[in-house]
């Protein structure tokens, strides 16, 4: 309020200020290639952890146990349809069958040690997501959405990996139009299902969404659905 | 005079002292939400610096380019049947404080509690938990808390273990056995658990001269002498507000500090609430102090401490109780009360405060009796806590040499013993002291052991609510800091076959449940967190005559108040971070505890608010900053104790307030008088937010118009005549705004098939306790930030609760209103049309949510948001000590940068709720995540055929705020729902959107108006009166 009678001095950039030109010059020509690069490399498989795949301290394979012996995904991940979090197996479940099935195995060895001393074991997490996310697995198992659909043909891998981006634009994918990745409900752990013969894949799922009560896409995409 | 005169508005409402005298301080606040940078000192230069380093560190994320850090999944070896992963699970447990147990629910994640929640089976909390029992979960991860036995030798002191402690104790205690105990003393803390009674039995079987003693520096002693006076043995009295349509409370903070406050606080509520039936409870408060009793209260009677017993003496003699103690003419107020009391008789009550003489408390017992109280809302059990010989009697004995060990179970007495006890230098007379706590505080570093404490989430144990049903406490989680119970304890020192606490505990219970059945009923108790047959049964019993109380003089002098702190309480609680941070709910004081000063007293020494003072009583002095309380009786100086410690009692709290035990004595441990007071010179920065986040629509100077708008109240009277008073006000003299939404009116997404969520906020029940700001920090991961930072308007609470006086700048008593505020989750946002990148939208039901993971920062929405709800993250709060000052970000040596949470403070973070960062803006989300929770599991039992359809029915989705509510204030639901609670409640005539009229936000969150019931419809009562007059001017 001060300065009202007196007019502010006219700024003028002092000499100095020629040298900043060629930054200047070299942020103008080098800032798209930049950001073009970043982008480029946000959005790669590589950033996204497609096919990441960690050796896991057991060599347990999902090829022989639910591929070859044809165990139901449920027998291990038992709260998969009940809670957000499909719970990864207490070594109690491996030895309800290994103390009589190879119970001797070199590849045993930690399985049998932690039934011993009570120590988990300590497996790696290969589907990861940001913590700001909240997926919840009862929720798509109840709504007829299989496993096979996330997590890849598991019963073929003998060691899991990463099969699908898992970014935001995936996931938003299907809740924008979950039909046709839509099967019966007592079909969502089998891995290589097909739709009856008399049905398209299409019309199973209208009438599954139907049934199932799948919102609308408004809802399918209110952001506090996955985010809290 | 037309209805719509008495409801009061205008420019009356104020929120502090400043507001009034319209400050720059003030005027600031309103204008930018966020004042000045100039603390964090940061210049141009150090700008630069920032950018440049901001750049480089660009450049490295794009080399470093690959996948996030190797996660673990960690299953368990064998799974507990009936547990899974990730699911929460909730478990009845009790808390005592003080002698009497909260009842508490508490949810644990993995085996890991998190949240604190009232037990709604159990009477004495009907669901609700206050903002001590919310924190308490803080205090169990506690990393100062001590984790090793220590031992003590002159100087030197060492780590130890347990095994060392108890060969040691094993030896020495066998020496005393052979003595029977002699100069064997035990000081515990007041407790009613049957589990503990029962070993202190059996201590004194082991050593039958050995003494036991009790120490509570905020135990009602007062009350229990008074009934021994009226009754002729110690009775508890117990106040059914339920019961009574007239409530007089002298000096006694019924909905707040009492015990028994949160059962006090639904009573009470529950009659409030028939104010839309036209009638009411009507609650008279006499105080010296302004406490939220008072703040509910339909009267409102300033009175200097000492003078409040004789009052009491005044109504007694008009009742025809007492003959009349002096000859002075009794003031009108009282002839009402009277008056009052005697036309509903049976009724009406009476109760009496811990500050007031034991005659006081006899002179109410009579006055009840007279009343025809007694027998219907005032009942009177057995009092458990009554009967040992206390501290200073203790002391006494210690310094003539009588005792050689002393036993301490739990408790700080070196730190809250009265001041003339002298209890610390007579520690140092006794030969061995063994202490148990929780912290290795002052009473831990002069004792010869000091044994680390289980806190009560940790160990088997048992405790008695106010009504006396007991309830069996068990443990959540294995102890962190191989902490024992002080029944552990006593086992141990008592050679006792049982060592173990449940095992302990399930031998005490053997008294109560069926030893045919013994199994079957443990469980049940153990699950519902009550045994409802142990409720004390009420003792008939009749008051004896008494006489009115003396005059104490004309108060030459100051009288001295100690009051408990509505945040760390007696100091136990003083080293968590939620509660130093929550807002004293009528000073809005964080972090400290000032002395309370009236106006008059204020101008007359010529102090303010934040300047030092010194208190001088008996010989010992305190200096201590001001806080100037509308409302305060002149001549009496309100303080509360708990405060000013050193490193001791943790890095929380080291530093913080004033320690005004030390002007406290044995002889007068609630209230002292002859207090001088004098001017210290030098002033002290108190962090209050009673002037941050102040709502504003155009700037200051309609900010105390609109001011009128926010709250709404009137007396009950002129609401039974126009029941319209609030549509009528807001509608009226204000051009309605035109609607031009900018985006789709979120009414055309809702089909009405969906939700539509919605709150309620009733502030004729709410009482401003503060305990939805904690359950609401609790359950969202809202960190702590420390002084400074609320210095610098950064407090991060989503909900706050904003406290309005009413009356003029001199008023001795003005009224005051509380009003909690969160997010209104406006249909038609502000916060929404400003955000850059969309990261705060609307969803279908309603909800305003905000998307962390989106959000960069610009803050425009908060500066947009009318409420000023919206907080944001100025640091990584959650990575630092609320203790240490903020550096600009380039003042952290490289080592520190990369500073993570330590995993013991993670441990209480909700796994729900994602933590936010530096950067990002927050706000109540309605607890979305509860609200998907309950979703989802309607879903499933629908998918499981369990239910007929996938609705989420009414009452199942409850936020936190709403759930530690003790008076069931806040209401939440689906407006979609014709029968839902929450839809009835916004049709309710009551009703209003804040600032609704003025800026059509539509806000989710609606107030109800607060309904007062002064006596006479308004002539002689402080609800209603004249200041609605005075609003027009």
């Amino acid at each position: 309020m001060a300065s009202d009678d007196t007019p502010s001095p006219r700024f003028v950039f002092p000499k100095w200020a020629n040298y900043l030109l060629p930054g200047l010059i070299v942020i103008a020509l080098g800032g798209g290639p930049y950001v073009a690069t970043l982008a480029g490399l946000g959005a790669s498989a590589e950033a996204l952890n497609e096919g990441y795949r960690p050796d896991q301290p057991v060599p347990y394979s999902h090829k022989l146990h639910a591929g070859e012996l044809g165990i139901d995904c449920r027998y291990c991940h038992t709260t998969v349809d009940e809670e957000s979090f499909a719970a990864i197996p207490p070594t109690q479940t491996c030895m309800n069958c290994h103390q009589k099935i190879r119970p001797e195995s070199e590849k045993l060895a930690l399985v049998r040690k932690s039934h011993e001393t009570g120590e988990p074991i300590p497996w790696k997490k290969v589907h990861d997501l940001g913590d700001y996310a909240y997926f919840n697995h009862s929720m798509h198992v109840n709504k007829g959405v299989a496993c096979v659909q996330c997590h890849g043909r598991v019963d073929r891998m003998e060691v899991v990996e990463q099969k699908e981006p898992l970014s935001m634009g995936w996931c938003l994918d299907c809740h924008r139009e979950p039909e046709p990745r839509l099967r019966p409900r007592d079909e969502v752990t089998e891995m290589g299902w097909h739709p009856p013969a008399d049905q398209s894949r299409e019309e199973l799922g209208k009438k599954l969404a139907e049934e199932y009560e799948i919102p609308g896409e408004d809802y399918m995409t209110n952001c506090s659905l996955c985010h809290r | 005079m037309s209805p719509v005169e008495h409801h009061i508005h205008g420019r009356a409402y104020w929120q502090s002292l400043e507001q009034l005298a319209e400050s720059d301080e003030v005027r600031q606040q309103v204008e930018r939400e966020f004042p000045d940078l100039a603390s964090e000192g940061a210049s141009r230069r150090d700008f630069l610096k920032l950018m440049a380093a901001s750049m480089t560190l660009a450049g490295l994320t794009l080399t470093g380019c690959r996948r996030w850090p190797e996660q673990r999944v960690v299953p368990y070896a064998a799974r507990p049947e009936g547990r899974a992963p990730g699911a929460p699970e909730r478990y009845a447990t009790q808390m005592e404080v003080a002698g009497v147990a909260k009842p508490l629910l508490v949810t644990s994640y993995d085996g890991r509690p998190i949240k604190v929640e009232g037990n709604p089976e159990h009477p004495a909390s009907g669901g609700a938990a206050d903002a001590h029992a919310q924190a308490s979960v803080l205090q169990l991860y506690d990393p100062d808390r001590s984790r090793r036995p220590v031992e003590r030798d002159g100087e030197r002191t060492r780590y130890q273990h347990w095994a060392n402690f108890e060969r040691f104790a094993g030896e020495h205690f066998a020496a005393h056995r052979e003595t029977g105990g002699r100069g064997l003393a035990v000081l515990a803390e007041a407790s009613a658990s049957p589990s503990l009674l029962d070993m202190r039995r059996r201590f004194q079987k082991a050593y039958p001269e050995a003494r036991w003693h009790t120490y509570e520096p905020l135990l009602d002693h007062n009350a229990i002498a008074g009934a021994r006076r009226s009754f002729g043995r110690p009775v508890r009295r117990h106040w059914h507000l339920d019961k009574a349509t007239v409530v007089a409370a002298f000096d006694v903070d019924l909905l707040g500090a009492h015990p028994n406050a949160a059962r006090h606080a639904r009573a009470w509520a529950a009659r409030r609430r028939q104010a839309d039936k036209g009638e009411m409870n009507r609650l008279y408060a006499v105080e010296s102090n302004y406490t939220v009793t008072g703040a509910a209260a339909d009267h409102r009677h300033v009175a200097r401490h000492g003078s409040v017993a004789e009052l009491l003496g005044a109504l007694a003699a008009e009742l025809g109780v007492v003959e009349a103690a002096s000859s002075e003419p009794t003031p009108e107020w009282v002839k009402v009360l009277a008056r009052d009391l005697r036309a509903h008789r049976g009724d009406a009550l009476v109760a009496v405060g811990a500050a007031q003489p034991p005659q006081a408390h006899a002179l109410a017992d009579a006055v009840n009796d007279a009343i025809g109280a007694a027998g219907g809302p005032v009942t009177y059990t057995d009092e458990p806590l009554a009967g040992d010989p206390g501290l200073v009697e203790l002391a006494g004995r210690m310094r003539a040499g009588e005792v050689d060990t002393l036993v301490i179970l739990g408790g700080n007495p070196v730190y809250d013993a009265p001041a003339d006890a002298g209890f610390g230098e007579a520690l140092d007379k006794v030969g061995t002291t063994i202490h148990l706590g929780l912290y290795r505080d002052e009473t831990a570093r002069r004792c010869r052991w000091h044994l680390p404490r289980a806190h009560y989430m940790e160990a088997w144990g048992d405790a008695r609510s106010w009504d006396g049903a007991a309830g069996i406490a068990q443990p959540l989680i294995q102890p962190l800091f191989d902490g024992r119970s002080p029944i552990e304890l006593l086992a141990l020192l008592t050679g006792d076959e049982k060592r173990d606490g449940e095992q302990i505990v399930r031998r005490s219970w053997q008294r109560w449940l069926p030893a045919s059945d013994f199994e079957a009923a443990w469980r049940r108790v153990v699950h519902d967190g009550i045994a409802p047959e142990t409720r004390l049964a009420p003792v008939s019993v009749e008051a004896s005559p008494v006489s009115a109380p003396a005059s104490d003089g004309n108060g030459e002098h100051f009288d001295l108040l100690f009051m408990p702190d509505p945040g760390v309480f007696d100091g136990r609680f003083a080293n968590l971070g939620w509660l130093q941070e929550t807002p004293n709910p009528m000073t809005t004081v964080t972090w400290d505890n000032p002395a309370l000063l009236a106006k008059r007293d204020a101008d007359a020494l010529g102090v303010s608010t934040g300047e030092m003072v010194t208190i001088e009583h008996g010989g010992r002095s305190l200096d201590i900053p001001v806080y100037i309380m509308p409302g305060q009786a002149p001549g009496t100086i309100g303080l509360t104790v708990g405060y000013g410690r050193g490193e001791e009692a943790g890095r929380i709290a080291a530093g913080t307030g004033f320690d005004t035990y030390r002007l406290r004595t044995g002889d007068a441990p609630w209230a002292a008088t002859g207090a001088r007071l004098r001017k210290a010179g030098g002033s002290y920065a108190l962090a209050m937010t009673q002037n941050h986040h102040l709502i504003d629509t155009h700037g200051y100077e309609t900010r105390q118009e609109r001011a009128a708008h926010l709250v709404h109240e009137t007396t009950l009277d002129h609401y039974r005549e126009d029941p319209h008073f609030v549509d009528r006000h807001e509608g009226g003299g204000h051009e309605k705004t035109i609607s031009l939404p900018l985006w789709d009116d979120p009414e055309s997404l809702d089909s009405g098939a969906g939700y539509k969520w919605g709150m309620a906020i009733d502030l004729n029940s709410c009482i401003g306790c503060n305990a939805c700001v904690v359950a609401c920090q609790a359950e969202n991961n809202v960190p702590v930030v420390g002084k400074s930072e609320v210095l610098n308007s950064r407090e991060m609470q989503w909900l706050r609760i904003d406290r309005y006086f009413r009356g003029d700048r001199d008023d001795e008593s003005p009224a005051a209103v509380h009003q909690p505020v969160p997010c209104m989750h406006c249909e038609n946002a502000p916060c929404e049309q400003v955000c850059p990148v969309a990261a705060t939208v609307h969803d279908t039901e309603g909800l305003n949510v905000m998307i962390y993971n989106r959000c960069i920062g610009v803050r425009y929405c908060s500066n947009n948001c009318p409420y000023k709800v919206r907080r944001f993250n100025f640091m990584d709060y959650h990575s630092r000590s609320p203790g240490e000052t903020h550096r600009p970000w380039l003042g952290i040596p490289d080592t520190e940068q990369r500073k993570e949470v330590i995993e013991l403070k993670r441990m209480h973070l909700n796994p729900e709720v994602t933590v936010r960062m530096r950067g990002v803006m927050e706000k109540c989300t309605y607890c979305t995540q509860r609200i998907n929770a309950a979703k989802f599991q309607a879903k499933e039992e629908h998918a499981k055929g369990e239910r007929e359809t996938e609705r989420v029915r009414d009452g199942e989705v409850t936020p936190a705020c709403a759930q530690a509510c003790p008076t069931e204030a806040i209401v939440f639901g689906d407006l979609n729902d014709p029968e839902s609670r929450v839809r009835k409640l916004h049709n309710n005539h009551r009703t209003y959107g804040l600032l609704d009229a003025h800026l059509d936000t539509k806000p989710r969150t609606k107030y109800l108006a607060k309904i007062r019931n002064p006596a006479g419809g308004g002539e002689n009562g402080h609800g209603g009166d004249a200041h609605g007059e005075k609003g027009h001017a």
